[in-house]
C-alpha cells in the first residue's frame, strides 16, 4: 500500500515545486527580490553577531542597514499587484519595527540576553515576510554571511 | 565614479627597473559581505597595484581591502570587531591597506609583494566574514 502512494507523493511534490517556480517567474523582478531578502537576512545575522560580541553601540548602525535593505525589497516589488505589495508592506513594517525595538533596547538597556530574546522575535517577523515569497527566492538561514576564504588559525 | 586614492605601502616604496608590476582587481560581491574574487595571485617581490571597487548599490556600509599575515589574522580581526574597524596607521600587522570607501567608489593601494606564501586579506569593518587569500608565488 505504501509503495503505491510513492508516485502520488512524488507527483504532489513536483506539482508544488512547479507552482512555486511559476509564482517566482510571475514576479517582475525575482532577482531583485532575492537580493533584497538576502540583504535582510545578512543584516539580521549582523545584529546577532554584534549582540553576541556585546558591541551594543554598533546595533543602531545595523538597524540603519536593515531599513536600507527593507527599502531594497520595496523597490523590488514596486511593480507587483497592489494587493501583494500591501501584504509585503504590512509584514515588512512589522519586521522593521521588531528590529527597531532591538536597536532601541541596545541603547537604553544593553543586556545581551534580553536583546537576543528580542532578536528572536524580530527573526520571526522577518520569516513571516519571507513566507510571502516562493521558497527559491528566500535566503538560506544556514548560509554563511560571506565567503570565508581565509584559514582560521 | 572612479576616484582612485593611491597609497604607498610595503617594504619597497620605489620601483627597481627589473621589478615586475602586477595589476590586481577586486570588488565587493555587490551589497553582500564578500570579496569577488576571494583569491588573488602575484609573484613575490612584484610591485602590486591593487584596485578595490565597492560594488554595492543599496546599503551605505563602507568597506576596504587589507592584507595581513596568516598568524595575525585572528588577533587583527578581534581588534577590528572591538574598535569598529578603525585601522591604526602604523599597525605592523598590516602589510597593505586601501582606505575605506563608500558604495560605488573605487580606491587603490600599491605595495611590494611579500615573500612566497598565502596571505589573508579582509575588510576591517567586516573582519569575520569578508575575507580572502593572496597567494604569493616564487
Amino acid at each position: 500500500m505504501k509503495s503505491a502512494r510513492i508516485p502520488a507523493v512524488l507527483m504532489t511534490i513536483g506539482f508544488v515545486l512547479l507552482m512555486a517556480s511559476t509564482v517566482a517567474a510571475q514576479l517582475k523582478s525575482p532577482g531583485d527580490v532575492k537580493t533584497g531578502l538576502r540583504l535582510l537576512m545578512q543584516v539580521s545575522n549582523d545584529f546577532k553577531r554584534q549582540i553576541t560580541a556585546k558591541n551594543f553601540p554598533r546595533v543602531p548602525r545595523e538597524f540603519k542597514e536593515y531599513t536600507e535593505s527593507a527599502d531594497a525589497v520595496r523597490t523590488a516589488v514596486k511593480d507587483e499587484p497592489a494587493d501583494f505589495k500591501a501584504k509585503v508592506e504590512t509584514r515588512l513594517k512589522a519586521a522593521v519595527a521588531a528590529y527597531q525595538k532591538v536597536s532601541d533596547i541596545s541603547s537604553t538597556t544593553p543586556d545581551a540576553d534580553k536583546l537576543m530574546a528580542e532578536h528572536a522575535k524580530a527573526v520571526t517577523a522577518m520569516n513571516a515576510l519571507f513566507d510571502l515569497f516562493p521558497p527559491e527566492l528566500r535566503p538560506d538561514p544556514n548560509a554563511p554571511a560571506g565567503i570565508r576564504g581565509a584559514p582560521k588559525n | 565614479m572612479f576616484a582612485p586614492l593611491l597609497i604607498l605601502e610595503g617594504c619597497g616604496r620605489g620601483r627597481t627597473s627589473e621589478q615586475q608590476v602586477v595589476d590586481l582587481y577586486i570588488e565587493t560581491d555587490g551589497d553582500f559581505i564578500a570579496f569577488r574574487p576571494d583569491k588573488l595571485t602575484c609573484a613575490a617581490g612584484a610591485l602590486v597595484r591593487l584596485t578595490f571597487h565597492h560594488a554595492g548599490r543599496l546599503i551605505t556600509v563602507r568597506h576596504n581591502w587589507l592584507l595581513t599575515h596568516a598568524d595575525q589574522l585572528e588577533a587583527l580581526s578581534k581588534d577590528f570587531s572591538a574598535n569598529d574597524g578603525v585601522l591604526s596607521k602604523d599597525d605592523p600587522r598590516v602589510i597593505a591597506a586601501t582606505p575605506l570607501c563608500d558604495k560605488g567608489d573605487t580606491v587603490m593601494v600599491q605595495f611590494t609583494a611579500p615573500s612566497p606564501g598565502d596571505y589573508p586579506f579582509l575588510c576591517s569593518t567586516h573582519p569575520e566574514d569578508m575575507r580572502g587569500i593572496l597567494h604569493v608565488t616564487k
